[in-house]
């Protein structure tokens, strides 16, 4: 059959033509009920189930929702409407929302649940693999009850504040017997939230939709959200004053842009909405290289690190000193009452000495390679500074700079350096990303872990204590104690504690109303037409 | 009518040469007038340029004296542009003379290898070359001489392909001196002359190549260059465009100093051509 070329069909096509060439430069006036927002990266997998990562949920969490999440005042129910768990810590009993209903029709169940835990969150997530370990097995006694079964006693509270990040549901009907990792549509995702995937154009933007069938009725009040790719921080700025964007979160917007930004009639700074979002800078250290494995070096680079200046200089005052490895706003675990180190020269002078390590006829005690983790200009800057801060007491450091590929070989697989510099995240419970940093006997290759060749069997044992304490305020006192044990022994030194901000037209409103909100659903986002 | 003579009646070689003499005295003298690291931490970050008496071009992000990187970073630029030339000169003559000399298939060979390089853009090569070996000072020199030995070679064979049937050589081989001495020794001196001519173009290219490695953030980070400074300059174009400006007016003072300086060396040696 041949296509015949009519006048119709050529006008047809020159409107579709035109239709995708406008497409992405709407401007949001003359959108109503359409966000534009900015997106600097471009998630080659949309499956939250699978990658638990911030980049994934900006867009993914608004499409495929999780079973609870956090809100100023606690947990919030989302598809689970409660929870609890048995005494003895083995089991977990999830009631389900009744009457929510995936994008395509179907009915969500227990099974779906229990699908999305055996088959997906324990063995293939980033996270849920750490969490889960001990899972055995999901019951569904009937369609809105699942029961989590585990073979080691499980602290609820770990895996509560674990259940906005690593319980997103997928649909059982779509991805039972295919392979999941290749499942198309962890590129096109198909899930219960307030919008439902409509497309992606590569180098451009992913467009998502109302989903008018949403469990909570009413809800979402807006038509459409386009997430334009926008891999140039500057432009980002560029394009939120030529109202071409409604917000840009995870601080594309650069932080010395924010006075001025801050300033222009229908846009505003939020710093709220990231509470727990937190980024933890630090410095990792090599126990294995002589000088570090000494206490005394590593109090007197702690000693060396003026924090105040690091938050005023690189954060621009966006950004808090710390003091240990549990940032402030995380009030639930964190104590202050830990060993501090202030910005005291003479001491830390004082401290190398007694180390042992005199200062040659040039000022120089010894030298070692500094590996500044090339992800956000805020490390890459620090590492400028430390250098200068550590050649005040006589070190002198090398900057090595890496590629991202390259700098997770040689600090996570190769061990080759003495001290570098990472971006770590708290992600509301210590178990589940900060313990990892000082625990021993990790496998080389693992980033974001203790690669630094710290061993302290005291720290070994209180790690493991508190994963299987089931009461609270025990657990909660065991962390305490890490905290204190960590500032003191410094396998590692956490020199600030930051987070993102959002530039936002005023136009929107129910923003930053919880403390993970670029990764909430948005199901109440408003734009005022 | 010697030949510095001739130099110092066109104009552009004389603006040059001034040009020059002034980043090269800058340059030396960096660590006379600021003394130990460009990089150390001076002052409240972001002064602006005339603000404060002790920092006349004012501080960066981090406090960092911008004068003092400014005069340091002229000394990375010509390091790398100067070293980056001679190589590549070195490097393209040798290989030149070899193939113009020798002929056959050794001529054959060598130029396929020189085509090979001159196919691939010069700054791709040496973006591939740092980002796998990773950014220091001599693999940056390297790298940018990857991308202009070929110039020189071409030039060079060119030349060595006139002067080796000239008598001399014929006299040379009838005496007994080894093709290589011949090549290196009799042919290689009078064929450099016009491959040196092309020094300009490339430390000019050779500046400007860094100074784009750098931005990229694929410069040596313990030393300071004019690239990296506008690399740090750039997040802060809208609030504080003089980080971004002061380095860029070194660069383009330089670009042009070495530019000038070559049209005045070729028009003198035209001159003379032109006289005899």
């Amino acid at each position: 059959m041949s296509i015949q070329i009519t006048r119709r069909n050529l006008i047809r096509g020159a409107a579709i033509l035109l239709g995708t060439t406008a497409l992405p430069s709407f401007a949001l006036a003359a959108a109503g009920g359409r966000l534009v927002i900015a997106s600097d990266s471009e998630p080659r997998n949309l499956n939250p189930a699978m990658v638990a990562s911030n980049g994934v949920f900006f867009i993914a969490s608004k499409i495929v929702e999780p079973l609870a999440e956090l809100g100023y005042d606690g947990m919030k129910p989302l598809l689970a409407t409660s929870w609890h768990g048995s005494d003895d810590g083995k089991t977990l009993t999830f009631k389900l929302r009744e009457g929510v209903t995936w994008h395509d029709g179907q009915p969500f169940t227990a099974a779906d649940v229990a699908f999305s835990a055996m088959e997906v969150w324990k063995p293939l997530q980033n996270l849920g693999r750490a969490i889960f370990v001990n899972l055995e097995a999901v019951e569904t006694p009937d369609d809105h009850t699942a029961i989590f079964r585990f073979s080691q006693p499980t602290p609820v509270q770990l895996i509560q504040n674990a259940l906005p990040v690593v319980t997103s549901v997928l649909p059982k009907h779509l991805y039972e017997g295919s392979d999941i990792k290749e499942n198309p549509l962890n590129l096109a995702p198909v899930g219960t939230g307030p919008f439902k995937f409509a497309e992606h154009r590569p180098g451009q933007y992913y467009r998502l939709t109302k989903n008018d069938a949403y469990w909570n009725a009413g809800e979402p009040n807006i038509d459409e959200l386009i997430y334009r790719v926008l891999p140039d921080r500057a432009a980002a700025a560029n394009s939120l004053e030529a109202g071409e964007i409604g917000l840009a979160a995870f601080s594309m917007v650069p932080l010395v842009e924010l006075d001025r930004i801050g300033q222009i009639d229908g846009l505003e700074v939020i710093t709220k909405g990231y509470e727990a979002l937190t980024y933890q800078l630090i410095v990792e250290i090599n126990h294995r290289r002589e000088h570090m494995a000494n206490l005394k070096v590593r109090q007197a680079i702690a000693h060396a690190i003026d924090k105040q200046f690091v938050i005023d200089a690189i954060f621009l005052g966006y950004a808090a000193a710390a003091t240990g490895p549990v940032p402030a706003n995380a009030p639930e675990f964190y104590t202050p009452k830990v060993t501090q180190y202030d910005f005291d020269l003479d001491k830390a002078n004082a401290l190398l000495d007694e180390a042992g390590y005199p200062k040659d006829a040039s000022g120089v005690r010894f030298s070692l390679d500094l590996l500044p983790a090339p992800y956000f200009s805020e490390t890459k800057q620090f590492g400028d500074y430390l250098r200068q801060a550590l050649i005040k007491i006589g070190i002198e450091a090398r900057i090595v700079a890496n590629d991202s590929a390259g700098h997770q070989k040689a600090v996570y697989t190769d061990h080759d350096f003495d001290l570098a510099i990472a971006p770590t995240v708290f992600r509301g419970d210590p178990a589940i990303s900060t313990t990892v940093l000082v625990r021993s006997g990790l496998p080389a290759g693992v980033s974001f872990s203790n690669q630094g060749g710290y061993a302290n069997p005291q720290a070994d044992a209180l790690i493991d204590k508190a994963a299987v304490t089931l009461d609270t305020d025990k657990r909660t006192a065991l962390y305490k104690e890490f905290q204190q044990l960590v500032a003191a022994d410094l396998p590692l030194i956490n020199v600030a504690d930051w987070s993102f901000t959002s530039v936002a037209a005023t136009s929107l409103g129910n923003v930053a109303n919880n403390p993970r909100w670029p990764v909430s659903n948005w199901s109440d986002l408003t734009v005022e037409r | 009518m010697n030949f510095v003579a001739r130099f110092i009646r066109s104009p552009e070689g004389i603006a040059g040469l001034v040009l020059l003499s002034l980043l090269a005295a800058a340059a030396l003298l960096a660590p006379v007038f600021f003394p130990g690291d460009p990089l150390a931490i001076e002052g409240r970050p972001l002064l602006r340029p005339f603000e404060h008496p002790g920092l006349p071009l004012g501080t960066d992000r981090l406090g960092r004296d911008v004068m003092a990187e400014l005069f340091h970073g002229a000394r990375a630029s010509m390091i790398v542009g100067i070293s980056a030339a001679a190589v590549a000169i070195l490097v393209g003559a040798l290989v030149g003379t070899l193939a113009g000399f020798g002929g056959g298939l050794i001529d054959e060979a060598l130029m396929r290898v020189v085509e090979a390089f001159q196919i691939v853009p010069g700054f791709l090569l040496a973006l591939a070359f740092v980002s796998v070996v990773g950014p220091s000072l001599t693999v940056v020199v390297i790298a940018i001489a990857l991308g202009s030995w070929t110039g020189p070679a071409r030039l060079a064979r060119a030349e060595v392909l006139s002067i080796r049937e000239r008598d001399f050589v014929a006299a040379a081989r009838v005496i007994g001196m080894h093709p290589l001495e011949i090549a290196v020794k009799e042919v290689l001196p009078l064929a450099l002359p016009p491959v040196m001519a092309l020094t300009s173009v490339i430390v000019a290219g050779a500046v400007l190549t860094e100074a784009a490695l750098s931005f990229l953030g694929l410069g040596d980070p313990n030393i300071v260059t004019w690239g990296s400074m506008i690399a740090e300059g750039r997040n802060v174009l809208r609030s504080a465009a003089y980080l971004s400006i002061v380095p860029g007016l070194g660069l383009v003072a330089l670009v042009l100093g070495v530019y000038l300086f070559g049209e005045g060396l070729v028009e003198a040696l035209a001159r003379r051509e032109g006289q005899g």
